[in-house]
């Protein structure tokens, strides 16, 4: 295991919001979007002479690395407020631990290599793409100014994919309930969390790489979520990965995807069928059950083979405890009859979730392809990133085929048992 | 039983005889060909062109034949290490190997593929660098589910416990049931936008084929080809051919060609070809199998999809007998049906200028390479029915 990231998340949020604040949420933020606009301008600006200072000195000098701290933790301030990660209204200076949802950063100013001060815009493309997946181009609402020769701002991007559907469905849940899920409270938290570790590492801040791990970014600042029926199992150490199947991955697929287009086109019509049974009887088939499970499995050995999260071949029966990524799925369960009623409408939100979470896995996968060629290995931070958007698209697809009617959890962490008094 | 295999062996030698005799047997007369002088026939600057430039394309096939030799080989020795990179069962781990296998030799032909677009645009001719790497890719896709679907049927069989090692029994059947169905079924996904000549109906009325002809588009040099089996039967002209120098009697030539092919069956035979083929061929694989555990075991697939590109390449020029004779049957139909012998000796010089191909290569590039008769032979093909024309009219 190793060293935490010295920008690490914090979160002392309760779920709880308040409807009115949440219903003008954008308006109210206007003066933030202001200000933040004027400080990017600023930050762009010094980011350029820090840069210069870092290249001659390994450290940057105090003053700029308090400036650029102040920044991401408003960043961070002000991301949350707008995607209802957080509930109160944010202060304008990023001060440290006056927000539920804040970051830690390094106090002081460290030595960093020369090399890679250099090399840093470019160094972070990689994590910009997946930053860009998860909350917009570089974080949150932000952008980033750069430290290298052609500095850009972007200013307010309006989020990412991932944080911003979490905001909107958040934002409906919010109004209606007066809290916000945990799932989604959880995943926009992660996604902050990411884009200020890639904010700190861009503006200087440190010169550790963003992890993508989102157990490590958020397993000691938030409970987990209760235990889902499905599950994903496997080895997050599991990192060893083919180079030739790795070159030849798409290709190598090719026999899968149309097995399992021509198995999904079967189960479309078992799930009908099943929809049925589970509405007269309360509970689905056993054998229609175990069947579409075999499928929803399928589907994730296929989709953890084809973006790199696993390195074997899969087989093609879907067949559990056989592939390094599994689903652990539990047999038929009483359903109610609302939920399975209403399936194909209930499903809609997860649905935008699972699309948010499969451009971060797309990207994640296109990054790991460079990776895995070079190295021979898969980074275990976008792994485990991939791990929990695969995790997520086998719920969405047990819900959607009635294997159960747990809603799927949007949390990036897994669940675990609760415990009974 | 010795005896028994032996006497089953010329059994069935003998009926593969019989078989390849029927199959031979066409409306070609017992004919001589003229020889004729390319010298006299073709521009000295064409003629060196189109030699210089086959020449070089040549060694091109032998250096990708060599190399998918030796990578084959080598898979073959090691290829196995790439099981533990399977969680499928023995049939998936082994349609692994084998896309592994080929996507191997894929990677070492490049290099060849992207020189001969360069030697191409050297010579004027149309090739994309994209199409050789990128485009290469998809299609290695394709060669990967064609592979997929025989490796499942082989293994499949070869794991059914009553069947075992005698699977190419089934399999080759199977095989040519599943080429039959591409046969029939590829030409309604070919699309094309439809031909329209004056002369189309004519010729088909001569040829007794009434098919429908399209022009593809998408291709950069002139060609044409007849498909389909049945109610899917069309006759497919690259658009190339349609336009530019190819005048419309030149492109009745070529239509009354393509749809000789198919009045004289010529489809049904080259699947029936394929069947007499696979029969043995299959045979052979499955011993080859044997050494490695027999066909059910992902192990013996590095080995089987080396003895069968070996194999291929030993049957490739009996494979191009037969199709030189059903091309030169369709050339005779089209000099038939036309009775244009000039405007064919036109058009096959003109193939030279244009697709630069060598109008009298050397006997192995013959052998191995040819599955059309040499621009010289379709040529002295002209000149021959000239002849028998006159002798028969003289009669």
């Amino acid at each position: 295991m190793h060293e935490p990231h010295p920008v690490g998340l914090l979160v002392e949020d309760d779920y709880r919001r308040n409807r009115l604040t949440v219903a003008f949420r954008l308006i109210l933020a206007i003066p933030h979007f202001i200000w933040f606009f004027l400080w990017t301008i600023w930050v762009v600006l010094t980011s350029i002479v820090n840069w210069f200072i870092c290249l001659v000195t390994g450290r940057p000098p105090r003053w700029f690395h308090g400036l650029m701290c102040g920044y991401v933790r408003y960043q961070v301030h002000l991301s949350a407020y707008i995607y209802l990660v957080g509930n109160p209204y944010p202060g304008f200076m990023g001060e440290a631990g006056e927000y539920p949802i804040d970051v830690r950063l390094p106090e002081d100013p460290v030595k960093q290599s020369r090399w890679k001060i250099l090399l840093r815009l470019f160094l972070t493309i990689p994590a910009l793409i997946v930053g860009a997946a998860l909350a917009g181009s570089t974080g949150g609402n932000v952008s980033g100014g750069s430290s290298g020769r052609r500095s850009r701002t972007t200013g307010f991007n309006g989020g990412g994919a991932l944080l911003l559907v979490c905001g909107v469905l958040g934002w409906f849940a919010s109004l209606g309930r007066g809290r916000m899920p945990k799932g989604l409270r959880d995943a926009g938290a992660y996604s902050i969390g990411y884009t200020a570790q890639t904010s700190a590492y861009l503006l200087l801040v440190t010169d550790r790489y963003p992890n993508a791990d989102p157990t490590e970014m958020l397993v000691s600042v938030t409970d987990r979520p209760p235990r889902h029926p499905v599950r994903v199992v496997g080895d997050p150490y599991d990192l060893r990965r083919s180079r030739v199947t790795v070159f030849f991955r798409l290709l190598l697929a090719i026999p899968h995807l149309i097995w399992l287009a021509l198995w999904g086109i079967v189960v479309l019509l078992a799930s009908i069928v099943q929809w049925f049974v589970t509405l007269f009887r309360g509970t689905p088939a056993r054998g229609l059950h175990r069947f579409i499970s075999a499928y929803v499995r399928y589907r994730l050995h296929v989709s953890a083979f084809l973006l790199l999260v696993a390195n074997p071949f899969p087989g093609f029966t879907g067949s559990p405890s056989v592939y390094p990524l599994d689903l652990e799925l539990e047999g038929p369960q009483r359903q109610s009859r609302w939920k399975t009623g209403f399936r194909i409408v209930l499903v809609i939100p997860a649905f935008l979730v699972d699309t948010a979470l499969s451009g971060a896995l797309v990207a994640s996968a296109f990054l790991t392809w460079f990776y895995a060629l070079v190295k021979g290995s898969a980074p275990w931070g976008l792994r485990n990133l991939s791990a929990y958007a695969l995790r997520y698209d086998a719920q969405t697809n047990a819900y959607l085929y009635l294997v159960t009617d747990r809603y799927p959890h949007a949390s990036p962490l897994e669940g675990e048992d609760v415990p009974t008094e | 039983m010795i005896l028994r295999r032996s006497a089953g062996a010329l059994a069935f030698g003998a009926v593969w005889a019989v078989a390849a005799w029927l199959l031979w047997r066409s409306s070609l007369p017992a004919y001589h060909l003229p020889h004729v002088d390319e010298h006299g026939l073709f521009p000295g600057s064409v003629l060196h062109r189109a030699q210089h430039y086959s020449r070089v394309i040549r060694l091109f096939w032998i250096g990708q034949t060599v190399t998918q030799l030796v990578v084959l080989g080598l898979f073959a020795r090691y290829g196995v290490r790439w099981t533990r990179e399977s969680a499928a069962g023995p049939i998936g781990t082994g349609m692994l190997l084998g896309m592994v296998g080929f996507a191997l030799v894929w990677a070492a032909e490049l290099p060849f593929s992207v020189l001969e677009v360069w030697w191409r645009h050297r010579y004027g001719l149309s090739g994309s660098y994209v199409d050789a790497t990128i485009g290469n890719w998809f299609a290695l896709g394709a060669k990967f589910v064609a592979l997929c679907v025989a490796l499942v049927i082989a293994m499949g069989f070869a794991r059914v416990r009553r069947i075992g090692d005698r699977w190419w029994l089934p399999a080759a059947p199977a095989f040519v049931g599943i080429a039959t169905l591409l046969a029939f079924v590829s030409p309604w996904l070919l699309g094309g936008r439809t031909f329209h000549a004056p002369y189309v109906p004519k010729l088909e009325r001569v040829e007794r084929v009434h098919v429908p002809v399209k022009v593809l588009s998408g291709f950069s040099e002139p060609n044409a080809f007849s498909t389909g089996l049945g109610p899917s039967q069309r006759v497919f002209l690259w658009k190339p051919i349609t336009e530019g120098a190819f005048t419309p009697p030149l492109d009745r030539f070529v239509l009354a060609h393509e749809l000789g092919h198919l009045a004289h069956n010529h489809i049904w035979k080259s699947i029936a070809w394929y069947a007499l083929f696979a029969l043995p061929l299959a045979f052979l694989l499955s011993l080859a199998a044997r050494r490695r555990g027999g066909m059910g075991l992902p192990e013996a697939v590095p080995l089987v999809v080396f003895v069968y590109v070996v194999l291929q390449l030993a049957v490739l020029p009996l494979r191009n007998v037969a199709s030189r004779h059903m091309e030169a049957e369709a050339d005779w139909s089209a000099l038939r049906a036309t009775h244009d012998p000039a405007t064919g000796s036109r058009l096959f010089r003109l193939f030279a200028g244009q697709t630069l191909e060598d109008p009298n290569p050397p006997w192995w590039d013959y052998v191995f390479l040819e599955n059309h008769p040499t621009l010289m032979q379709r040529i002295e093909m002209t000149r021959y029915y000239r002849s028998y024309v006159r002798s028969h009219n003289h009669r």
